[in-house]
């Protein structure tokens, strides 16, 4: 079956580390304008899926596409390239570059990369440094912010790329609970603007009110991926059930 | 008790001697240390390249020139280059000379001896970036090149900057040894003044304070340098 308003289409992919098999068959499709939470016990993959749409990480069999993207097929970084502009990730470890401050941080890629203006860049760094309410910020290096602050440098980061969908990565797991209201604030409001995004995440209330749909990955399989007020109200699959009756 | 006597100071002789003797010290340091860091910068990078061949290559310059001792590589330096038939005639003298000066040999193996630990210094910087540095580049559709130099360099060079501030001291302190094949430093005329005027220790003792003061210059440059070039978080932190 082919979702044509797809813009993620992923197709049985198989990963493994030596005799390790990370992925064991995933299927994922995320629509234009969705937001997809991938759950599961640690282990199980969810990392892993997202480095493999932005091809961080090879696959060894299976199909990927992202827009008009045949991720499986692209070998060299050099071919990466178009598909890294319409696809940003941000980082469970922020992974800011430390000799830059954090206006600077969101100006490289868009001038260095795209080459874009730098005037432009600059005007557009700045709102979205003020969107992420790090306007008073600008100037300071990474090593200066704390993880939350760094956090949402990265999603403005992110941001200043102008993609069409951006991969989260467990990006509350690094931080303190009251930093994670902030960060998750920002990134619902990158949902309710439309913006296709796709986190793997701890956050149960989040997935729930957030989320278009929710996966959850054991033994590298997406074994349920439901709308979430069926996912947490009615799970099918025992293995979600257990889970989602230790954390919740 | 000792008794010093440093009359002998005010003989112009002695004064143009030591001077050009700093002079030359000082010469041979920078172009020294300027051509090891390059070679450091050079070398780590060609690293970077995971050529097979280019690796063993490098590999086997840096060991050559770490695991044996500068001064051997200095006499090595003065004669097989001079004698492999180097020779220019003067056009003023019409007499046969070796094509490299001594001050030449003594500035070529100092600076490979000094690259070779610069490779060093240059390469664990760049291998101990971190993973995620790496990535966030890869993420942000760096191509390989635009992200060595853009990201990996910059922070490489930071990291790198203390081991380099030693190389370059000790360096510094190895140009003494050009003394050896008559390359007219501070070492050398120390040797012309006390076997002119057998004040061996007051000799020796002056040398030394010129020694620390220029090293302890170098030092305090590289500690401002460094000091220009943190970021917070890393190093010395200008914050």
């Amino acid at each position: 079956m082919t979702h044509p308003e797809a813009l993620i289409e992923i197709k049985d992919i198989h990963k493994s580390f030596g005799k390790f098999n990370v992925l064991n068959g995933i299927d994922l499709t995320v629509r234009k304008g969705e937001a997809v939470c991938i759950i599961g016990p640690s282990g199980s993959g969810k990392s892993t899926i997202l480095r493999c749409m932005n091809g961080l990480m090879p696959i060894d069999r299976g199909t990927i596409r992202v827009g008009q993207h045949q991720v499986h097929s692209l070998k060299t970084e050099k071919a990466m390239r178009p598909l890294r502009h319409q696809v940003a990730m941000v980082f469970q470890q922020y992974n800011l570059f430390p000799h830059k401050t954090a206006l600077e941080n969101v100006m490289m890629a868009p001038i260095q990369v795209l080459g874009h203006d730098r005037a432009e860049v600059e005007d557009r760094a700045r709102k979205l440094l003020d969107k992420v309410r790090l306007g008073h910020k600008a100037d300071s290096y990474p090593g200066q912010l704390s993880g939350g602050q760094q956090q949402r440098v990265a999603i403005a980061r992110a941001l200043a790329m102008q993609p069409d969908v951006i991969l989260f990565d467990e990006v509350t797991a690094a931080l303190d609970p009251e930093t994670v209201k902030d960060v998750l604030f920002n990134i619902r409001e990158l949902v309710e603007e439309g913006l296709t995004c796709v986190l793997v995440t701890h956050e149960m209330g989040f997935a729930r009110e957030v989320s278009h749909h929710v996966c959850f990955t054991d033994h590298g399989k997406i074994v349920e991926d439901a709308p979430p007020a069926e996912f947490f109200a009615n799970p099918r699959d025992p293995r979600t059930r257990e889970f989602l009756g230790q954390v919740l | 008790m000792l008794d010093l006597d440093y009359s002998w100071l005010a003989d112009p002789a002695y004064q143009s001697w030591l001077v050009v003797g700093v002079i030359n010290t000082l010469k041979l340091a920078a172009i020294s240390s300027i051509a090891a860091t390059l070679i450091g910068m050079l070398g780590a990078l060609a690293l970077t390249l995971r050529i097979a061949w280019l690796d063993a290559l490098i590999e086997l310059f840096v060991e050559v020139f770490r695991n044996t001792p500068p001064l051997l590589q200095m006499l090595f330096a003065y004669f097989t280059l001079s004698t492999l038939g180097l020779q220019v005639t003067d056009p003023d003298t019409g007499l046969s000379m070796p094509l490299l000066s001594a001050f030449a040999c003594a500035a070529i193996s100092l600076s490979l001896f000094g690259g070779a630990l610069a490779i060093e210094a240059f390469r664990s910087g760049i291998e101990t970036m971190p993973r995620a540095i790496i990535e966030a580049g890869q993420a942000l559709g760096y191509s390989r090149w635009a992200r060595f130099w853009r990201i990996e360099a910059p922070i490489a060079t930071r990291i790198s900057l203390p081991a380099l501030t030693n190389i370059l001291s000790n360096l510094f302190k190895t140009t003494s040894q050009a003394s050896v094949i008559t390359v007219p430093e501070l070492m050398y005329y120390a040797g012309q003044i006390y076997n002119d005027n057998f004040r061996t220790m007051e000799v020796m003792i002056l040398v030394l304070v010129i020694y620390v003061t220029l090293v302890s210059i170098l030092t305090y440059l590289m500690a401002r340098l460094e000091r220009w070039m943190a970021f917070p978080g890393y190093g010395k932190a200008a914050s």
